[in-house]
């Protein structure tokens, strides 16, 4: 059959595509996988690498700083983008469109511009810093603290989940609030027992998304405090392309600890919505 | 319920707009400012630090690379993944959930983690490849990949393909001619609004250029992490530049979806 | 005392008028369709009986308590929506309890009385499934469920079959009859569909342009039609301008003609016809249509196509295009009807 024919011959042109992926995307993640089990300069096979770097206080410090800021800025985020998203959801016409359009600008504008944005308006000598000075209020902010580091990773999380929640919005139609409410629930009720639980699979989904987001970015906090400041993406980029001491063994150790994390929440999520319950299926 | 634009979700849209657009104004500000050192408002007025820049040999070289670069990354990517999707959805759709899976990859391993091994893999003997930017175009494949491939994915999921593969064969079309005289204009509308979001998506990656390349290829980013030292205000009107460059792709991207 | 009694109703939208000036009343029991072509105001309408969304002007009574300004959730009144409106996130049962679950009702009862209606609608066996695993004709029950089980005073139904297939469609239409019989209960039924409204209904409130333009039963309807609208809208009639029915017929009027297909014969030998059967003409059928018990011939009289239904009885020949053919008509049914005049609002 030519069709059969015709199939064999597309399986080959599938091959570019393969090699490609694996060289630059499934390689890398088996060498450092491999590698991570590679201690003393290489020498050695062991999990060393693990031990020291559990054993470590620095390191231990750099995942917990890491967890600390991802969980907070994704919170801050998602609660500020929530109601947004609603009344976004709300609205229509131009006002819309263009809060999409500056939503979709601002989430791709992070990394190193937004942190020199944030420097120039929230730095040392920010413009806005001046200006609260001289109201006599926010004295003792400092941008390059976790609180700062929260506050600029939720700004780039906050487009990012509006984008994100705007479908699962538009998924909750006007119908339910209006049979829930002939049938004598309240707006309170309705939320609490159709809105919701509606919602909640595109709540979790995106809180993982925002989550794994600034678990895995690095650019904003190294461009802010130039590799100070304790994260485990900054740690391992000093592993690999500092300029004092480079260990792509230890390097690869903590990567297989950040993609442990990384794959956790992902699955986690994935067996959070499966079950038929929160599947909200909108014909 | 009829949607109306009511006060309260008015007012909550705006001053969302306003406190997430403030970071933007206050830069867009600093970079045509002389000076400010305190007060609401800069000093004075200047475009002297445009001018300074636009004439700077070094910043447009690293426009230019960024340009060629993330050009070059979609390039690879739309002649990988367009005859892919096809292949999968036409031939092997059982396929579809593995590919579903394997695009998430990008989003477990972070580009800091894969430049781990990109570095070991691509610095040896018989390929060397860091350093130079041939590296960042498979690199950046795998940062547009899970986009571009959602996006046709979705558009080829609309497009009955079997039915119009089957009417094309009917009519005497082979596959490949009923690929690129059907298929792909079908996809334009989507591959378009694709290459512009990744587009800027790309356009603002860091990691992989600062460790994979470095100095030796600056794109705009490594450009920018490198002039920290120089004037706050010059650093803004980098900045600004590189925003109107996003403010481009998006709206582009915006139009190419109108059209549909 | 009418059980529903709307007055002088009135609704618009920024200037452009939906419906206005509506009368009607329901006695209690009735099933009363409101029928019309899309647009014609009749979905806001049930709406705002409804509370779901607010008059402009008039008065609506249920039981003689006036309700106009009371919220949707006091009026003891159910609705079905067309999309069903099941909650995505409950079991069948679960949803068919909330109204239960909302008045408080002891748990006890709840489930007793949530057996009952799931046997009600015949859905037993899929209580635990959720909505996205059900066809669309069981969601159509679950939600029908739903609206019984809270008892209303007034049942309304918006277009509630039309987004089901034909088969089911008139399967669930006669259960949804049943039911209703079964339960006296008050209904006001909404559909686009003149068929479904012939059949259903006690009475039919006919609309167009926001304006209810016929309030009858079924059989007025069909039989006397107020105005060419209403012909044109429930369909199978021939209607004629004045000019056609004088060529044709010979008829003269100011008005247009309305005949049903069914009160024209065709001349047969030696027969005798009633004193009204009069009207010979003599016309050419162009084709014909077999329509189970009924051959619909299209028959040319003077240039003018006229339809015309016979009963097929396998004893009589099929008349074949071009057979020459001798018409009468029953003078009773030739109807003159005006143009709608009612403008557009």
């Amino acid at each position: 059959m030519a069709f059969y024919k015709a199939k064999r011959a597309a399986l080959l042109l599938l091959a570019p595509f393969i090699l490609t992926f694996f060289l630059f995307q499934v390689l890398p993640l088996l060498w450092v996988l491999v590698n991570s089990f590679k201690s003393n300069m290489g020498e050695e096979w062991g999990v060393d690498n693990y031990q020291f770097i559990l054993e470590s206080r620095y390191f231990r410090q750099a995942i917990y700083n890491s967890l600390k800021i991802s969980i907070y800025s994704s919170i801050a985020g998602m609660l500020l983008a929530l109601p947004c998203a609603w009344s976004l959801h709300r609205l229509s016409g131009r006002l819309k469109e263009a809060t999409l359009t500056i939503s979709n600008m601002i989430a791709n504008f992070s990394g190193v511009p937004l942190a020199f944005a944030f420097v120039i308006l929230l730095g040392a000598n920010g413009c806005l810093i001046a200006l609260l000075d001289q109201l006599n209020i926010g004295h003792g902010f400092n941008l390059y603290s976790a609180f700062g580091l929260i506050l600029i990773y939720s700004y780039f999380q906050i487009p990012l989940a509006i984008l994100l929640m705007l479908p699962a919005m538009e998924g909750l139609r006007d119908e339910w609030q209006e049979a829930a409410c002939l049938l004598g629930a309240g707006k309170f009720r309705y939320w609490l027992n159709i809105g919701l639980p509606v919602l909640m699979p595109g709540i979790l989904g995106t809180f993982i998304i925002l989550f794994a987001n600034a678990m895995g970015t690095m650019a904003t906090a190294f461009a802010l405090t130039g590799g100070n400041y304790n994260l485990l993406t900054i740690r391992i980029s000093n592993l690999i392309s500092g300029d004092i001491f480079l260990d792509p063994w230890l390097a690869s150790a903590l990567s297989m600890i950040l993609v442990f994390i990384l794959m956790l929440v992902t699955l986690a999520n994935e067996w959070l919505i499966k079950p038929g319950r929160l599947r909200a299926k909108v014909k | 319920m009829r949607r109306s634009n009511s006060i309260g979700h008015l007012s909550v849209i705006i001053v969302f707009m306003s406190i997430m657009m403030l970071p933007l104004l206050g830069t867009l500000l600093y970079s045509i400012s002389t000076s400010w050192s305190s007060g609401m408002l800069p000093d004075g007025v200047t475009f002297k630090w445009y001018k300074i820049l636009f004439v700077e040999h070094r910043f447009l070289q690293a426009m230019m690379n960024s340009i060629m670069v993330c050009l070059g990354a979609l390039i690879l990517t739309l002649i990988l993944v367009v005859p892919t999707a096809f292949i999968v959805f036409y031939y092997f759709p059982f396929l579809k959930p593995f590919m579903n899976f394997i695009i998430l990859l990008p989003f477990a391993v972070p580009p800091v983690v894969s430049s781990v091994g990109l570095l070991q893999i691509f610095s040896n003997d018989v390929i060397t490849l860091t350093g130079t930017p041939w590296i960042l175009l498979g690199a950046y494949f795998t940062v547009a990949l899970p986009f571009s491939y959602r996006a046709i994915a979705n558009n080829m999921a609309n497009l009955n393909l079997q039915d119009m593969l089957d009417a094309a064969h009917l009519l005497g079309a082979s596959t490949f001619r009923a690929f690129f005289t059907i298929v792909l204009p079908n996809l334009k509308t989507g591959l378009m609004i694709s290459l512009f979001l990744s587009f800027s998506l790309l356009i603002g990656e860091f990691v992989f250029a600062n460790i994979l390349v470095g100095t030796r290829f600056e794109t705009v980013q490594v450009y920018l992490f490198n002039m920290k030292a120089r004037s706050g205000h010059f650093s803004s009107a980098v900045v600004v530049s590189y925003f109107l460059v996003i403010m481009l792709m998006t709206i582009l991207a915006g139009q190419w979806g109108k059209k549909q | 005392m009418s059980f529903l009694r709307a007055q002088g109703l009135e609704k618009k939208y920024d200037d452009s008028l939906v419906f206005t000036h509506i009368d009607f009343a329901l006695e209690k029991g009735e099933f009363v369709t409101l029928l019309g072509p899309s647009g014609c105001g009749k979905s806001t309408l049930l709406r705002c009986v409804a509370g779901l969304t607010q008059l402009d002007e008039g008065q609506l009574f249920i039981d003689s308590a006036n309700v106009t300004d009371l919220p949707a959730r006091e009026r003891g009144i159910a609705m079905v929506f067309q999309s069903y409106a099941l909650f995505p996130n409950m079991t069948v049962r679960e949803n068919i309890a909330f109204g239960l679950k909302m008045q408080k009702v002891p748990l006890s009862e709840r489930s007793r009385r949530v057996i009952e209606a799931i046997e009600l609608v015949e859905l037993g066996g899929k209580e635990q499934r959720y909505p996205s695993e059900l066809s669309g004709g069981q969601c159509q029950r679950v939600a029908l469920a739903r609206s019984l089980i809270v008892r209303p005073r007034i049942l309304l139904l918006d277009e509630p079959l039309s987004a089901l297939d034909a088969r089911i469609r008139k399967n669930l239409r006669e259960q949804l009859r049943s039911i209703q019989k079964e339960l006296g209960l008050t209904t006001l039924f909404v559909t686009h569909d003149q068929e479904e409204a012939l059949t259903l209904s006690d009475r039919i409130l006919l609309m167009n342009h926001g304006k209810i333009i016929q309030n009858g039963t079924a059989e007025a309807i069909y039989t006397e039609p107020a105005n060419a609208f209403v012909v044109r809208f429930i369909g199978n009639y021939n209607l004629l301008s004045s000019t056609q029915a004088y060529q044709a017929l010979g008829i003269k009027s100011e008005k247009q003609i309305a005949i049903r297909p069914e009160s024209i014969y065709v001349r047969e030998e030696g027969r005798q016809y009633a004193d009204h059967v009069r009207h010979p003409v003599r016309g050419q059928v162009v084709d014909y249509l077999l329509l189970g018990n009924v051959i619909r011939y299209r028959v040319n009289v003077s240039g003018v196509e006229l339809l015309v239904d016979l009963l097929n009885r396998s004893s009589e020949r099929i008349f074949p295009a071009g057979a020459p053919l001798e018409l009468l008509f029953n003078t009773r049914e030739i109807r003159e009807v005006d143009e709608d005049t009612q403008e557009a609002v």
